[in-house]
C-alpha cells in the first residue's frame, strides 16, 4: 500500500495532464484538475515514510527505460526550441548535455545494484506535501483565473488545455523530483521542470514572454549540464546513484567536493541565487498562476531540496562556508532590491530570491538545526508566498496594474483579497507565524559567523521595510464604513481563505516538526552542535528558546482585543484625515486654489537612486558570481 | 508558575509608572534648559488621562487595531526581558510594536502621517539593525541568546562593546525621537509634519500610544543596562546617564534630514557595531 502512494503521485498528474490536454471541454478540464488536486492532496497526506529499501524496484523494468526515453526526448525537444527561435546558447547547452548523458547512459552507468527507486524521508514528505497541497490550491485559483486571463485576449481557441495540462505536469515532475532516490531520474524531473517552466513563462506567446521564457530555458538548461557534470564526477567517486548512498558515501571524501559544488551550482540556478536571478523576474510576466507555482511550491524549491539533501556530504567543508556566504549576501542583496521596486509582482520575485538565499545558507551552514530550519523555511515561504502571489494575482485582473502606487487602498476596493493579503505579508514579518520562526532558527544557528550574521541582521531589517511598506500601501484609504466583500467565485475564495488559515495555524506545528526534523538529521551531520529539541510548545536550540505557545497565545489575546477595539470604532463618529484644515467632502481632497478640491498624493519613497535595481544588478552579479568562484574554489582547496 | 504570571502583570505596570515618570523628568528638564518652569512631573500621565477620556474617532478602522497591538507587543516585550528570555525573542516581538504603528498611520490617506511613515520606516531600520548587533554580540560573549547567561560574566559588557555602546546611543535618541533625529513625530506638534505618525491617532489611540511609547523606552533604557550587568548600581546609573545625555543633545541640537539620519548616522554606527563584533570573534 504505502509502496503504491509514490508511484500514484507521480503517474496521476501525468495521466490528468494527459487528459487535460485532450479532452477540450472546459467543465470536463476543472473537473479533472480539481478532482487531481484533491486526489493528490489526499495521497500525499497518506504518504508516510520510510519506505521499504527496495521500494519501486518491482517496477524497475518499466520506470527506468521510460525515463532514460524521456530525458532523450527532453533534450531533443529543448533542442529544437533551441533551432526554432535560432538561440545557439540553448543549441550549445542541450547539444552538450545530450552527448554527456548519451555517453554516461552507454557507456558508464553499470546495471543498477536493486537500489530502491523511491525514498520517503521527513524532507520529502514536507516538499510533497507542500507540491501537493499548495500547488494543488493554485490550480485550482488558476481555473476562474485563466477564464478571466482569456477574456482580454480576444483568442480564435483556447490555450487553456495546454496551460492546465503544463500545470499538472509540472506538479508530477515535482513530485518525481522529491521521491526519486535515483539521482538519474532526479536529473531527468529535474530537466522536466525546466521545459515546464519554459512552456508556462511563454504562455502568452507575447515577445517579452517567449525571451523571457528563453531566458529561463537557457538558464536553467546550464544548471542541468552542471547536475549532469555533478552525477559524472559523483558516480565517478562510488559507483552508485542511490542517493541515499551517495551522501554517506561522498562525506568527508575531498576528491567528491568538486562534483559537490557542480551540484550546488545546478541548485542555485534552479532556486535563481544571484547572478541568476534574471530568469524569475523575467516569468514575471506569466499568468499569475505560473508565478505562484514557480515561485511558491514548485521550481525553485526544487533547487534548494537539492542542496538541504546533500548538505550532510558537505557539511564543514569550504565549500560550504562559501555557500553560507553566497546564500547570505543573496538575502541581503535581493531584499535590498526590493526595496526600490515598486513592481508589486517583482517585490514578491526579490523577496523569493532572497529566502531561498537564506535556504541555501542554511544548507551551508550545515548543522542539524539549521538544515531544521530550513526545511521549514521551505514550507512556510511556500503557503505564505503562495498566498501572496494569488492575492497579487487577484488584484491585477481588478486593478488591471501590477504597481503598488496603482494599488494603494486596495483593502478599501477588494476588502477579503487584501486583507487576506496583509495578513499574508504579517505572517511573513511578525511573530508566532513560521516564517519569522525559521528566521529566528537561522539567527541562532549562524550567529557564530559574524559577516554571515551581519547579512543577516541587514536582510531581515530590508525585508521587514518592504513588507510592511507594501501592507501599509494597500491598508492606505479613508473609507470607514460600507466595505462590501466582493463577489469573486468560489475557487478563487477557497485557495486564499484556505492557504491564509495554513498561513496563520502552521506556525503552531513548528516545534513538533523541529522535534521530528532534528532527530534524523543529527544521524546524518558528522559535526553537529549538541541540541534539545525541548519541552512541547516550546522552540530550543542550542543557545536560546521561543516559548511559542504563549507568544501565540498573548498573539491571539492582543489580537482580540485589538479587534473588539476595531468593533467599538466603527460604531463611532468617523474623523477625516488632516489636510491643515482644509478638508473637502472627498476624503484625500483638500481645498486648493479657487476653492478647487486638489487630491493630495503621496507616494512610498522607494530610494530608487539608492537601491533601484538598474543601478545595482551588475555589481550584486558581480559579487555573487565572486562569492560562488569562492565557493568552488573552496570545492578545489584540498 | 505563580511567580511568572504575577511577573506579567507587574512589570508592565511597573514599567508604565517608570516610563512616565521618566518623561515627566525629560519635560521638567527640558523646560529647565529652556529657562522654563516646566509641568509637575505627574504631567505626563494627567495628559493620558485626558486623552483616555476623548471621543473615539478614526479615519480608517485600522487606527483602532494598532495602538492596542503595538501597546501589547510592547508590554510582552518588556515581560520577556524580566524572565529573562532569549534576547532575539524579545527583539522579536518589539518589532512588532513599530510594525503597527506604521501599518495605522499608512492607513489614513493623510500626507503627514504618510510621509512621516516613509521616515519611521527608515528610523526602524536604523534602531532594529543595531538592536540585532547587540544581540549578536551577546551571544559571542556569552555563547547563548539568553539573557540569564549575563550575570556569569566576570566583567562588564561594557569594556568589550564600547564602539557598540557608541551605536547603541544613536539608536536610543532615534527611538525617543529627539533631536537630531526627531523625524517621524516629536514630541512637538510644530514640526514640517505636524506630529508626524501620531497626526493620525486621537483620543485614546494616542493615549495607548503614549503609553506604548513609555514602555519601549524602558525596553531600551533595561537594554542599556546590559552593558554593565554586573553591579546593580551601574545598571541603575548606566541608563540613567545615556537617557540625561539624549536629553541634553536634544536641547543642544539641530535637527537633521533623515537622510543625514541613514547615510551618516546609521552608518557610521553599523560600521562601528561591526567592527566591534569582528574582534569579538578574534
Amino acid at each position: 500500500m504505502s509502496e503504491a502512494i509514490p508511484v500514484v503521485l507521480l503517474i496521476v498528474p501525468f495521466l490528468a495532464a494527459l487528459a487535460c490536454f485532450v479532452i477540450r471541454s472546459s467543465a470536463c478540464r476543472s473537473f479533472i484538475v480539481i478532482a487531481t488536486a484533491a486526489g493528490l492532496a489526499v495521497s500525499s497526506l497518506l504518504l508516510q515514510g520510510p519506505l521499504a529499501p527496495d521500494a519501486g524496484l518491482r517496477w524497475a523494468g518499466i520506470i527506468d527505460p521510460v525515463i532514460t526515453g524521456g530525458d532523450f526526448l527532453l533534450l531533443a525537444i529543448m533542442f529544437f526550441l533551441g533551432c526554432r527561435y535560432r538561440n545557439f546558447l540553448i543549441i550549445m547547452l542541450t547539444a552538450s548535455q545530450l552527448g554527456l548523458f548519451a555517453w554516461l547512459e552507454f557507456f558508464v552507468f553499470a546495471e543498477d545494484q536493486g537500489h530502491a527507486l523511491f525514498a520517503v524521508d521527513i524532507l520529502s514528505l514536507v516538499l510533497v506535501r507542500v507540491v501537493c497541497l499548495v500547488g494543488g490550491l493554485i490550480c485550482l485559483h488558476a481555473i476562474p483565473y485563466m477564464q478571466a486571463h482569456e477574456q482580454h485576449q480576444n483568442l480564435a481557441r483556447s490555450r487553456q488545455p495546454q496551460f492546465f495540462a503544463v500545470l499538472l505536469l509540472f506538479l508530477g515532475a515535482m513530485n518525481g523530483l522529491v521521491l526519486t532516490n535515483n539521482l538519474a531520474h532526479f536529473y531527468f524531473f529535474f530537466e522536466l521542470t525546466t521545459l515546464c517552466s519554459f512552456l508556462l513563462i511563454a504562455h502568452d506567446r507575447t515577445e517579452e514572454a517567449v525571451g523571457n521564457a528563453l531566458t529561463a530555458l537557457w538558464m536553467n538548461g546550464l544548471g542541468g549540464l552542471l547536475l549532469l557534470l555533478a552525477i559524472w564526477g559523483l558516480y565517478s567517486q562510488s559507483a552508485q546513484l542511490d542517493m541515499g548512498g551517495l551522501v554517506a558515501a561522498t562525506a568527508g571524501n575531498p576528491a567528491a567536493l568538486l562534483p559537490l559544488a557542480l551540484l550546488v551550482l545546478a541548485a542555485c540556478t534552479k532556486s535563481a541565487q544571484l547572478p541568476w536571478q534574471k530568469w524569475l523576474l523575467g516569468a514575471m510576466v506569466a499568468p499569475t498562476p505560473t508565478s505562484a507555482l514557480l515561485h511558491s511550491s514548485t521550481m525553485v524549491k526544487a533547487g534548494v531540496y537539492l542542496a538541504l539533501r546533500f548538505a550532510p556530504a558537505f557539511a564543514h567543508t569550504l565549500l560550504a562556508q562559501g555557500l553560507m556566504l553566497a546564500g547570505g549576501f543573496t538575502f541581503f542583496a535581493a531584499a535590498a532590491l526590493a526595496i526600490g521596486q515598486r513592481n508589486a509582482k517583482k517585490v514578491l520575485a526579490y523577496s523569493t530570491i532572497s529566502n531561498l538565499g537564506l535556504i541555501f545558507a542554511c544548507a551551508g551552514i550545515g548543522t542539524p538545526g539549521a538544515v531544521a530550519a530550513g526545511i521549514l523555511l521551505i514550507l512556510f515561504h511556500a503557503v505564505s508566498k503562495g498566498l501572496l502571489f494569488l492575492c497579487v494575482g487577484t488584484a491585477e485582473q481588478q486593478v488591471h496594474s501590477r504597481d503598488i502606487e496603482v494599488m494603494r487602498g486596495l483593502c478599501a476596493q477588494m476588502p477579503f483579497t487584501g486583507m487576506i493579503a496583509v495578513l499574508g505579508m504579517l505572517t511573513i514579518i511578525v511573530p508566532p507565524f513560521g516564517m519569522l520562526l525559521g528566521k529566528w532558527l537561522v539567527f541562532e544557528a549562524g550567529a557564530d559567523h559574524v559577516v554571515f550574521y551581519l547579512m543577516l541582521v541587514l536582510g531581515s531589517s530590508f525585508t521587514l521595510l518592504y513588507w510592511v511598506r507594501l501592507a501599509g500601501t494597500l491598508l492606505a484609504s479613508g473609507q470607514t464604513t460600507g466595505f462590501k466583500p466582493e463577489i469573486k467565485p468560489f475557487l478563487t475564495r477557497f485557495p486564499l481563505a484556505a492557504l491564509g488559515c495554513g498561513a496563520v495555524m502552521l506556525g503552531l506545528a513548528a516545534p513538533i516538526l523541529y522535534g521530528r526534523l532534528l532527530v534524523p538529521l543529527t544521524s546524518l551531520f558528522p559535526v553537529g552542535r549538541a541540541f534539545s529539541a525541548g519541552q512541547a510548545g516550546m522552540l530550543t536550540t542550542a543557545v536560546g528558546s521561543f516559548p511559542l505557545i504563549v507568544v501565540f497565545a498573548v498573539a491571539a489575546l492582543i489580537g482580540l482585543l485589538a479587534l473588539s477595539g476595531v468593533s467599538k470604532a466603527m460604531v463611532g463618529r468617523k474623523g477625516t484625515a488632516y489636510m491643515s484644515g482644509a478638508n473637502t467632502r472627498l476624503p484625500d481632497h483638500f481645498v486648493g486654489p479657487l476653492n478647487r478640491p486638489v487630491r493630495a498624493v503621496v507616494e512610498n519613497a522607494y530610494l530608487v537612486p539608492l537601491f533601484g535595481e538598474e543601478r545595482w544588478t551588475l555589481w550584486v552579479n558581480l559579487a555573487a558570481t565572486g562569492l560562488l568562484f569562492l565557493m568552488l574554489g573552496g570545492a578545489l582547496w584540498k | 508558575m505563580m511567580q511568572t504570571a504575577a511577573l506579567a502583570l507587574a512589570v508592565p505596570c511597573a514599567a508604565i509608572l517608570l516610563g512616565g515618570l521618566l518623561s515627566g523628568i525629560d519635560r521638567r528638564l527640558t523646560a529647565r534648559l529652556q529657562s522654563r518652569q516646566g509641568p509637575p512631573l505627574s504631567q505626563p500621565f494627567l495628559d493620558v488621562i485626558k486623552l483616555m477620556a476623548k471621543e473615539r474617532m478614526v479615519t480608517n478602522p485600522w487606527q483602532a487595531f494598532s495602538p492596542v497591538a503595538s501597546l501589547g507587543a510592547a508590554a510582552f516585550a518588556l515581560v520577556f526581558f524580566a524572565l529573562q528570555g532569549d534576547l532575539l525573542v524579545i527583539l522579536f516581538v518589539h518589532m512588532v510594536g513599530g510594525v503597527f504603528l506604521v501599518l495605522g498611520a499608512m492607513a489614513s490617506p493623510s500626507p503627514y502621517s504618510q510621509t512621516a511613515s516613509q521616515r519611521e520606516l527608515w528610523q526602524m531600520l536604523s534602531c532594529e539593525t543595531l538592536l540585532f548587533l547587540i544581540a549578536g554580540a551577546l551571544y559571542l560573549t556569552t555563547g547563548s541568546f539568553r539573557l540569564s547567561e549575563l550575570s556569569a560574566l566576570p566583567e562588564p559588557l561594557l569594556y568589550r562593546l564600547p564602539l557598540l555602546f557608541a551605536a547603541f546611543f544613536f539608536a536610543l535618541t532615534v527611538k525617543m525621537r529627539k533631536s537630531p533625529f526627531d523625524l517621524a513625530g516629536c514630541h512637538h506638534a510644530h514640526q514640517e509634519l505636524v506630529r508626524g505618525v501620531f497626526t493620525e491617532y486621537v483620543g485614546p489611540y494616542l493615549g495607548l500610544l503614549e503609553i506604548a511609547h513609555w514602555l519601549d523606552i524602558v525596553l531600551y533604557l533595561a537594554i542599556c543596562s546590559l552593558f554593565w550587568a554586573t553591579s546593580t548600581p551601574a545598571m541603575i546609573l548606566l541608563p540613567l546617564a545615556a537617557f540625561l545625555a539624549v536629553i541634553m543633545l536634544d536641547n543642544v541640537a539641530a535637527r537633521l534630514t533623515w537622510r543625514w539620519m541613514l547615510g551618516w548616522g546609521w552608518g557610521a554606527a553599523f560600521v562601528l557595531s561591526a567592527l566591534n563584533l569582528s574582534w569579538l570573534k578574534g
